[in-house]
């Protein structure tokens, strides 16, 4: 199953509505968390928004995550070990009010379960990738030293 | 939320409770955690006002040894009763600021005992103060 979400604060139709064309496409199942996009999914599965329990179980159950490059999608879909591609939003286009997400995708492409997708018909290609959820001890580093920081209080 | 929640292996052995705003995911963190839940307080008077009571009124009661926080403004009053109190404050300031200080960890900056950010780049942006200790990822 594919997991496909776009936060809720604008719509993110160019996602969404490029999604739903790959879904007619594929034999995978498509789900989406469409937010405030104004297309309407005819291939996939959706809805607009969701409890966090129920969201955090669709985040496990995907083969791959398709996101904004949102900070609390991305770390949802990483919580639960799912492979992330994100197509951050632009501003040019009316999807954010900055180009903060831009920002977010340069900063952690260097992660190896995130990858980034500028252009939104390079999605399908890369969806054919059968990702695997590399273990990475990353916020380690930053527990320790928090708790190292609490016990010499 | 969602960061403070990937860290929570950082304050194993420690009593633990929140100041949140009321929400969904406030209740479902109820189920763990002891949890105080105030309104969000942004652009009406009264419950603003009735909110730093509050917030003033569980600081006094709990009397924490440190208090900390991924943000957002919520983090700004209690910050700043901590720091009348002379209670030890921890700002994390969140992963979705890369190069840019946020307003609340502008405001939190000069009182918090111990300020960290998540990207080597905006610890140069803040100041001496800011540490990068590593990221939630």
């Amino acid at each position: 199953m594919i997991f496909v979400t776009t936060g809720v604060q604008m719509p993110f139709d160019r996602l969404i509505c490029k999604m739903d064309e790959i879904a007619g496409r594929i034999d995978e199942e498509v789900i989406m968390q469409i937010g405030q996009s104004q297309y309407i999914p005819v291939h996939a599965k959706y809805f607009r928004l969701m409890e966090n329990d129920k969201i955090k179980k669709l985040n496990r159950d995907a083969r791959v995550v398709v996101s904004h490059a949102g900070i609390g999608s991305i770390l949802t879909a990483l919580e639960q070990h799912t492979p992330v591609l994100i197509l951050p939003r632009l501003k040019m286009l009316g999807e954010a009010w900055d180009d903060h997400q831009l920002e977010i995708a340069a900063a952690i492409a260097s992660n190896e379960n995130v990858r980034v997708v500028y252009d939104v018909n390079d999605l399908e290609k890369h969806l054919k990738v059968n990702y695997c959820y590399v273990p990475r001890g990353g916020r380690h580093a930053l527990i320790d030293s928090i708790k190292e920081y609490l016990s010499s209080i | 939320m969602t960061e403070i929640l990937q860290i929570m292996d950082a304050f194993q052995g420690h009593e633990i409770f929140f100041i949140t705003y009321d929400g969904i995911r406030s209740r479902e963190l109820q189920s763990q955690f002891r949890v105080y839940t105030v309104p969000n307080f942004i652009g009406h008077a009264i419950p603003f006002v009735l909110s730093f009571f509050r917030m003033l009124y569980i600081l006094i009661t709990e009397r924490p040894n440190a208090i900390i926080s991924t943000g957002s403004e919520i983090a700004i009053p209690v910050f700043y009763f901590a720091w009348a109190l002379g209670m030890r404050t921890v700002f994390i300031e969140t992963l979705a600021r890369i190069n840019k200080p946020s307003f609340t960890g502008k405001m939190v900056y000069p009182i918090s005992s111990l300020f960290l950010v998540q990207w080597e780049e905006l610890a140069r942006r803040y100041g001496k103060k800011a540490k990068y200790w590593g990221n939630v990822f």
